[in-house]
């Protein structure tokens, strides 16, 4: 396989490129080999994809590198695609938008630079991982918790940036990101909010800072590239006690959102809720040939039957709630008291104190038995997750939920889906596994994406995270006056980095000189 | 060091992380006082080269081989339980686990060579092929 070029720049441009790099980390850090080219490419791709193939990889080891390589990019206008610890799969994973880029890897800068018990967070280099941090706090005995995500095998940083999830109070990662140190396209540092002091005291306590506000515009973006973080952690509660129900009716999604969202408006409940049919449990726990060998998608007896092999309603969530015991207690109260009035099932109960074996709730130590999930068909497995902004509205979500559905059997695949409810939003979480072996099963899995993103438009739904090879129709659905939003990041873009050597395409946003090339 | 024990999963056939984070530590620590215990240089040039492949193993590889771990979890449902722990196959060759963790199988992703260098590799390899070792 011959090294893939970016649009515009010859073979021999990206070698010098590459040697300069090299003059920067040293030449083992610079990975250019058809294996390492391997390695670096989305895991869940077929073999033959010829988009999003990086031309090699560049591993920096300081913040220091990082600018003397993005200098250099700007010198041979060399793209290039950061990535933390390239682990965001079945969004990507380490592979770039635009074939040829360079991967920028910081899995090596992974420095625990402070922790903060006193006030509640960490600052961390882009390479630290969730079992880095776990494992730090535990060894320094730190009472702090972390919020991981579904798979917490990637950065701290990373997942955040790219609006990750967890599922305590502090899930909504990317709000907590507090003070961020920048490495601008041109090279130049800065430090974000009260950070932007050279002795600031308050750097990772209050995210606003004076004027305009920028740790966010750097999430989801290409406009820069975040060499260490202030992440707000959560204390190590009192107590914790989980309320995990099994919802017997599809329908019962309806009154139980408009429940829900009550509850967490008033902040009864200050924790996301995840609630998933029947394959989330399945996925994790067996593989599809356990159950069912026939094509098309799980048949609604085989469905009924693994139900009941788990003892799974239509929908199964746990409430988390974390705390003083005492508050704990009443707002369970609550909790069950507004339950009482449609339903009659069981509610199983778990519970935690301070100084017991690790809660069952699941909140801070990190794991990756979620990956279990592409086992599901055998073969090589690979998901994708499409997952749209919703209102918390009972009607609304059971429809889509159904529309969905019938657009899984439509292509053949088993569905996947399930709901997380926010503050005020809910994420329709749809799990697209496949078996990417099997050439026809991958196509009908990437045709499908496709055809949910225009369904959920149409509906006015939008994804808010999505796979690079959906990045630019995603984009495309913020149509608000013909694209201004899009017109703005760009205008942003071209006026931090105009040579355009920064994650080109990343989020739908093109620097000038690859826009509008259908790349 | 950690300070919990115990399965908090809620899943009866699901791992626990914790019971996965003691059963990476005590992996880390098995061979240790053994090493100490090698009688001439090579035995313990050999020796010291298995520790570090098994403290390898543990930090990069053990969040899924672990008992307990993901990995291992794929690996009885396609191989029997008696093959999913790594640690303790006897079938494996330095070429196959060389090849798997740059290639990636089934659920298996691949990794970079920052991720684990080709020395690292070398290590890892040396450790979970050290019973066909002469």
């Amino acid at each position: 396989m011959s090294m893939p070029v970016p649009p515009g720049l010859s073979a021999r441009a990206l070698q010098r490129a590459l040697d300069a790099f090299a003059g920067v980390v040293g030449r083992e850090w610079v990975l250019d080999t058809d294996l390492d080219r391997d390695t670096y490419r989305d895991l869940y791709q077929p073999a033959n994809e010829t988009h999003h193939v990086p031309a090699a990889a560049v591993a920096p080891a300081s913040t220091e590198e990082v600018q003397a390589l993005l200098r250099l990019a700007n010198e041979h206008r060399v793209p290039l695609w950061p990535i933390s610890r390239g682990k965001n799969l079945g969004y990507g994973g380490s592979a770039p938008r635009l074939t040829g880029s360079v991967v920028l890897d910081l899995s090596r800068m992974r420095r625990i630079l402070e922790v903060d018990a006193r006030h509640g967070y960490c600052v961390v280099e882009p390479g630290v991982g969730f079992f880095d941090l776990y494992q730090h706090l535990q060894e320094q005995r730190i009472p702090l918790w972390l919020s991981n995500p579904a798979n917490a095998w990637g950065s701290v940083i990373g997942n955040a940036l790219d609006r990750g999830v967890g599922y305590t109070p502090y899930g909504e990662h990317c709000a907590q990101l507090c003070g961020l140190e920048v490495a601008l396209p041109s090279g130049e540092l800065v430090r974000t909010g009260m950070d932007a002091m050279r002795n600031g005291r308050a750097a990772p306590l209050f995210r606003y800072g004076f004027g305009p506000s920028w740790d966010q515009l750097f999430v989801q973006s290409n406009f820069g590239v975040v060499t260490r973080a202030g992440m707000w952690l959560m204390p190590e509660p009192e107590a914790t006690l989980g309320l995990t129900f099994a919802l017997p009716e599809t329908t019962d999604i309806i009154w139980a959102l408009e429940l829900l969202r009550g509850l967490r408006l008033q902040r009864v409940i200050d924790s996301s809720v995840t609630m998933g049919n029947y394959l989330r449990t399945a996925t994790m726990r067996s593989q599809r040939a356990e159950w069912h060998r026939g094509p098309g998608p799980i048949p609604p007896d085989v469905e009924r039957r693994i139900m009941e092999a788990y003892g799974l309603g239509r929908w199964n969530f746990t409430i988390n709630l974390f705390g003083h015991e005492t508050i704990l207690e009443a707002r369970a109260r609550v909790i069950r008291e507004a339950f009482a009035a449609h339903y009659r099932g069981e509610i199983h109960e778990t519970r935690w104190r301070r100084g017991e074996p690790p809660p069952q709730s699941g909140a801070h130590i990190p794991t990756l038995i979620f990956l279990q999930v592409i086992n599901w068909w055998g073969g090589r497995g690979g998901h994708m997750g499409f997952s749209p902004i919703l209102p918390i509205a009972g009607r609304e979500a059971h429809a889509q939920f159904e529309a969905t559905r019938r657009r899984y059997e439509e292509f053949g695949l088993d569905h996947f889906g399930g709901f997380t409810m926010g503050e005020r939003y809910l994420t329709n979480v749809n799990q697209i596994i496949y078996n990417r072996d099997d050439a026809d099963m991958t196509r009908r899995a990437h045709a499908l994406f496709a055809t949910l993103i225009e369904d959920a438009a149409r509906a006015g739904y939008a994804e808010y995270r999505t796979h690079l090879s959906y990045m630019d129709p995603v984009a495309r659905g913020f149509d608000f006056n013909d694209h201004a939003l899009l017109r703005l990041n760009e205008t942003l873009k071209d006026a931090l980095d105009p040579n355009g050597i920064l994650a080109p395409g990343k989020s739908g946003i093109w620097p000038r000189r690859f826009r509008g090339r259908e790349l | 060091m950690r300070r919990r024990g115990g399965n908090r999963h809620a899943g009866a056939e699901c791992p626990g992380p914790v019971r996965l984070a003691v059963a990476i530590l005590l992996l880390g620590g098995g061979l240790l006082g053994g090493a100490a215990h090698a009688a001439d240089a090579t035995a313990a040039d050999a020796a010291g080269r298995v520790v570090a492949g098994q403290r390898l193993f543990a930090a990069r590889c053990g969040i899924c081989h672990a008992a307990g771990g993901t990995g291992t979890f794929m690996l009885a449902r396609r191989l029997g339980a008696e093959r999913a722990l790594l640690a303790e196959r006897l079938d494996l060759t330095h070429e196959l686990v060389t090849h798997v963790v740059r290639h990636g199988i089934n659920g298996m992703p691949v990794f970079t060579r920052v991720e684990l260098t080709d020395a690292e590799l070398a290590q890892v390899a040396g450790y979970l092929t050290r019973a066909a070792a002469p």
